[in-house]
């Protein structure tokens, strides 16, 4: 990893900016940030295999108003991170579970800018009611440099835990595949229950159990 | 820069400096600012003073506030039409952007990325999903910054439209058809390799963190569920070395 750290490093600040600051283009989205740091570390089935799992987990997110939701897409790029060079499902328990903890640090760094940002606003409450524009730019681009920061800091430390968990995982052989399998059952959980909540209406809700059924026929058949 | 692009462009940074007091107001008052540079000085001051007030909506729609304000402010309405009208679009905007995107087009874009995935390759997945949900993404934010450029004071008819109406009726069932389809497909391909058993166990955990956010403690779900049970995995995996 050593090699590619600067473009993880760059990757995961853009995918941070991506995540409401800007463009929301959704390379944030897990799928996306992890199958391109895999690209990016030369394992692009690892890295696509953990953004998938954390994918599900970030179907559980209604991003609306002022509600707080956890960085997976930066998550996802520590998580390729650690998985890339693994063997097989061996490296996705451990690799999804550092990607989940650089996802919570996200939200709450997120929690910390936006209460930056609010203080910005209060501090500049009359320039702003008086409509200056010089102060809207300067507190709107100082937003925007916290987010910068803030994708940035996440990023590093997403790293470093990624470097360690690598290294010295703290688990045995059957510790990391139950991890997987548990990791996978948490997210398919928390992808059906995200979406249950987002339908909630009857005839909606009738979809996604028709989905479902389809779905489960072709595992079932097919594989 | 043609005004009413150089505001499509802001728009795209308008949650940069996000607050718990204006929300997203800062954000659109550097969006707007271009639209407003044709009125007059003293009006254009006035004009600026209520773009910096509370606002907020969703992010790809916010350009129909903006674009409509902003015609009503050129058109030399009074103060008060303004911010009635600023103030008026702040629910509908949000509500028809939450409906629309997040509960339609993301997690229908999601859906498929995820069986395309699982079925082709998770590269196939990722530029399956960015392509299908930017063009539905850049379409949203380009009209909704033309209708409200076009209909002014009267964008609530924008709104109310036929197109919107049949969109929102459609994009919450295709969501969870595709969600639906992609869980157990993307989950059939993660657990690939793995024992009935085992995969019966997958099954298992998922219905347990269903039952936690739905029933059990709805607080403790997706993330924080994840967290513990990889905890706990690596407990018992210590327990049974």
């Amino acid at each position: 990893m050593t090699e590619q750290f600067g473009l993880l490093l760059l990757w995961g600040t853009i995918v941070g900016l991506d995540l409401a600051s800007v463009g929301q283009i959704m390379i944030a989205r897990p799928l996306v940030a992890g199958t391109v740091a895999g690209l990016i570390l030369g394992d692009p089935l690892a890295g696509g295999t953990v953004g998938m799992v954390l994918e599900l987990f970030a179907l559980d997110v209604l991003p609306v108003g002022a509600a707080q939701y956890p960085d997976y897409g930066i998550g996802a790029v520590a998580a390729a991170a650690t998985a890339a060079g693994s063997p097989g499902a061996l490296g996705i328990g451990v690799a999804v579970s550092t990607g989940l903890i650089v996802a919570y640090v996200g939200e709450l760094a997120i929690r910390v800018m936006r209460q930056a940002n609010t203080t910005d606003v209060r501090l500049h409450g009359e320039e702003l009611d008086a409509g200056r524009l010089r102060t809207v730019r300067s507190v709107h681009y100082r937003g925007l440099l916290r987010d910068l920061v803030r994708s940035l800091v996440v990023t590093l430390l997403g790293l470093g835990l990624a470097v360690v968990t690598y290294r010295w995982a703290p688990t045995t052989l059957s510790g990391a595949l139950l991890m997987t399998l548990v990791l996978i059952g948490a997210g398919i959980g928390a992808a059906s229950a995200g979406i249950i909540r987002v339908v909630e209406r009857g005839a909606v809700i009738r979809w996604f159990g028709l989905g479902l059924v389809v779905g489960v026929l072709y595992v079932v058949v097919v594989q | 820069m043609n005004p009413l692009t150089a505001t499509w462009l802001r728009t795209l940074l308008v949650q940069a400096s996000f607050n718990y007091d204006r929300m997203i107001s800062v954000g659109a008052a550097w969006a707007i600012q271009p639209l407003l540079r044709g009125l007059p000085e003293r009006r254009y001051r006035e004009a600026m003073r209520r773009a910096t007030q509370f606002f907020n909506a969703h992010p790809y729609l916010v350009g129909m506030a903006m674009s409509a304000v902003a015609r009503t402010e050129l058109a030399g309405e009074p103060g008060e039409t303004v911010r009635r009208l600023r103030h008026a679009l702040i629910s509908p905007l949000g509500s028809v952007g939450d409906r629309l995107i997040w509960a339609g087009v993301m997690p229908a874009a999601v859906g498929i990325g995820l069986v395309v995935a699982a079925l082709v390759s998770p590269v196939a997945g990722a530029v399956t999903f960015l392509v299908l949900y930017n063009v539905a993404h850049f379409t949203m934010r380009t009209w909704a910054l033309r209708a409200g450029w076009h209909k002014g004071r009267q964008v609530a008819q924008a709104l109310t439209g036929r197109g919107l109406k049949q969109g929102m009726r459609v994009a919450g069932p295709i969501g969870a058809l595709a969600v639906g389809l992609a869980i157990p497909v993307a989950g059939g391909w993660l657990a690939r390799g793995f024992s009935l058993h085992a995969k019966l166990g997958v099954a298992m955990v998922g219905l347990l963190a269903v039952a936690f956010a739905q029933w059990i403690l709805p607080s403790f779900r997706g993330l924080r569920f994840g967290i513990v049970a990889a905890l706990v995995a690596l407990v018992i995996g210590w327990a049974f070395r």
